[in-house]
């Protein structure tokens, strides 16, 4: 299958410089595991990285070419697969946001922003078995490493260990880091962490086992953070559990989650509720947050994202929680360019006017 | 229906259902709390609203977010964030990690290191609050815009400690005080008045630190220079910076014996710091400092 999209190296140069054109004028994607749940794919059969995101391997960019956009663009971008030589594949987004934020007795603010742009290359030493893996942030506020690992094994039907640096498998890897299942767990696409993970990928399963200094220690070093997952994916449903504990003097912290995901018809569904226990509070305090998201693929390259979320910052008080719906359309008119435009609303306690916010936005995605 | 399609719908009901309970899951009405979420306490004042005023980012962010580590002796930097010390260590005050910038730049929020700290691109450190996003969440980018809006401002001192002035002049804190005992070497030291301070009779006062022998004896084993000063930014802070770092042991902070003890605001009126000791200086305070820096 592989051989399908093989394309003539002699005009890698060419279309790479193409491609960097059109992100001059492009925006950024990262995770969207809503496209994993409406293919049936595991992240590993688009992304170079098993747990997802970041950088994608042929087939993610064959599909982010023919089968994402509205338009499929021929000639040179055809000859575009990632890859600058047979050992390396590159590969980016960039994120330019528009954002208006409003909450009551509040002036409301506005600003354009460079929410990202990250490069990401991957080096094959040996076929199949050992790479090294790099995930650079460029902008904003300079460079910052995000991800760095030596990979060795199979990432597709088999064991593998990274070692490095690198995001954590915790839930749905979402595009949207201000989620509270994101925020809550404290394990999203901002806070890569230092260990070595242990991979298990075959036909349906897949599972990681990571131990890392867990981001409380990262001035200390008291402690260390474990972190696991298990999914099990079908062509139309998938089911995932995973769990996190540090331990760390400002105090532990034990995280547990279920996600699940489910395609019917063009609508794939996603759902996640997590659990914190978190001792670095006074007495100890137990949050949980829970998410429900529908992707409904109006037409290719369309797609009509609406998002109810869940947010309880103390179990132990009553008339505290907060919920927030957001309904985000995106538009991907060609190849490696996206549009995005959405409304999200904050409910909280009403003596809080921060709790009450929202936020317009609009976002211009590039990526290769 | 075929049983292919009551296999499906089964799943399909239970999204909906999940939906449905999402959806219908409302946002707490805020009875019996504060602003931030947290219990009332019996007899105590409703918290105020988050707004670009100093009591107001004190009430909502100092007090219940930062002041869980920087409190006390054990405060990070020395940088102590609670209701009684915060203004008079944060507006006009260099900070440590990055002296070159003041903590507090009334006026120039970009150039405010806990701005800087706060948004996660200071040169030194972690981004502030500590283990955030992690263990905690960051500030949103709303909210830091209130500690903006104060510093833009121009960084005023509470109405609360504005009114003070009425009153005789007076100490209101000092860091350490006296038979406190500090985690780390403190980077600073601060006599806190409730009058703006004559900057003009600073020429007259000099103050330096004096290390202990163990014990309760009031042998002194070494001496310290320390230099003075009152930020243009804060007129109610009088600033003590030791010419080198403290290690562990028990000081005391002195005024020097040719030096007048007596402090006068701008209006004229004085107010005598520190107790007599044996050898005729005023002592400010003696404290105790735990670990080497």
């Amino acid at each position: 299958m592989n051989q399908r999209f093989i394309k003539n190296r002699r005009l890698l140069l060419a279309a790479l410089m193409l491609t960097m054109v059109a992100l001059l004028r492009a925006v950024p994607a990262a995770a969207e595991p809503y496209l994993a749940v409406q293919t049936g794919y595991k992240c590993n059969v688009c992304h170079v990285n098993p747990t997802g995101g970041g950088l994608r391997n042929e087939f993610g960019l064959t599909y982010a070419k023919v089968l994402l956009p509205a338009e499929t663009l021929d000639s040179a971008l055809d000859s575009w697969n990632g890859k600058l030589t047979d050992r390396l594949r590159v590969g980016g987004d960039l994120r330019a946001d528009w954002t208006r934020v409003t909450a009551p007795n509040t002036s409301s603010q506005t600003s354009f922003s460079l929410e990202q742009f990250r490069v990401y290359a991957d080096l094959t030493l040996i076929p199949d078995r050992l790479g090294i893996y790099v995930d650079e942030q460029i902008a904003p506020n300079g460079s910052q490493n995000e991800e760095a690992y030596v990979r060795y094994g199979n990432t597709t039907d088999g064991f593998y260990v990274k070692g490095g640096q690198f995001y954590l498998p915790f839930g749905w890897r979402l595009q949207d880091q201000t989620a509270f299942v994101r925020q809550v767990t404290g394990i999203n696409m901002t806070t890569p962490d230092k260990g070595v993970e242990v991979g298990y990928e075959h036909a349906a399963w897949s599972a990681q086992f990571d131990i890392t200094n867990g981001a409380a220690n990262a001035t200390t070093g008291s402690g260390y953070q474990i972190t696991t997952q298990v999914v099990y994916t079908k062509p139309i449903w998938r089911v995932g559990i995973a769990g996190s504990s540090t331990q760390s003097n400002a105090g532990d912290r034990h995280v547990g989650g279920l996600f699940a995901g489910l395609k019917t018809g063009p609508i794939a569904w996603l759902a996640e509720g997590d659990i914190v226990h978190d001792d670095s509070f006074p007495g100890g305090r137990t949050l949980a947050a829970a998410l429900f998201e529908g992707d409904w693929r109006i037409l290719k390259g369309h797609n009509l994202k609406v998002t109810a979320e869940y947010y309880d910052p103390d179990r132990s008080v009553h008339n505290d929680q907060q919920t927030r719906y957001s309904v985000v359309y995106e538009y991907t008119p060609l190849p490696f360019l996206q549009l995005r435009a959405g409304y999200r609303h904050y409910f909280g306690i009403p003596q809080n006017d921060q709790q009450h916010q929202q936020v317009v936005l609009a976002e211009l995605h590039g990526y290769f | 229906m075929n049983s292919r399609q009551s296999h499906r719908s089964l799943p399909c009901r239970g999204a909906v259902a999940l939906c449905v309970l999402l959806v219908a899951a409302c946002a707490g009405n805020g009875e019996g709390l504060d602003a931030n979420g947290r219990p009332l306490v019996p007899g105590g004042s409703p918290t105020l609203p988050l707004s670009a005023d100093f009591e107001s980012i004190q009430e909502n962010i100092f007090t219940p977010i930062c002041s869980v580590c920087h409190v006390g002796g054990g405060a990070p930097e020395g940088l102590r964030l609670d209701a009684a010390n915060s203004f008079n260590l944060l507006v006009g005050v260099p900070s440590t990690e990055v002296p070159s910038l003041l903590r507090v730049k009334p006026g120039d929020p970009d150039n405010s290191y806990i701005i800087q700290k706060l948004e996660g691109h200071a040169a030194v450190g972690s981004q502030m609050p500590f283990g955030c996003p992690n263990t905690q969440p960051c500030l949103t980018t709303s909210t830091i815009a209130f500690i903006r809006q104060w510093i833009t401002n121009g960084a005023p001192p509470a109405a609360a400690a504005a009114a003070a002035v009425n009153g005789t002049l007076s100490v209101t804190s000092i860091v350490p005080d006296s038979m406190e005992s500090v985690k780390a070497p403190p980077p600073q030291m601060m006599v806190a008045f409730n009058h703006e301070l004559d900057v003009s009779q600073l020429v007259t006062h000099s103050l330096h630190i004096e290390k202990l022998a163990a014990g309760a004896s009031s042998t002194v084993v070494d001496q310290i220079a320390a230099r003075i000063e009152v930020s243009s930014a804060n007129l109610r802070a009088l600033m003590i910076w030791p010419a080198r770092p403290l290690t562990a042991g028990r000081y005391r902070l002195v005024i020097d014996a040719t030096s007048s003890s007596r402090f006068s605001d701008i209006a004229g009126e004085t107010v005598a710091l520190g107790t007599p000791d044996e050898r005729g200086q005023a002592v400010i305070s003696t404290f105790e400092v735990e670990v080497n820096p």
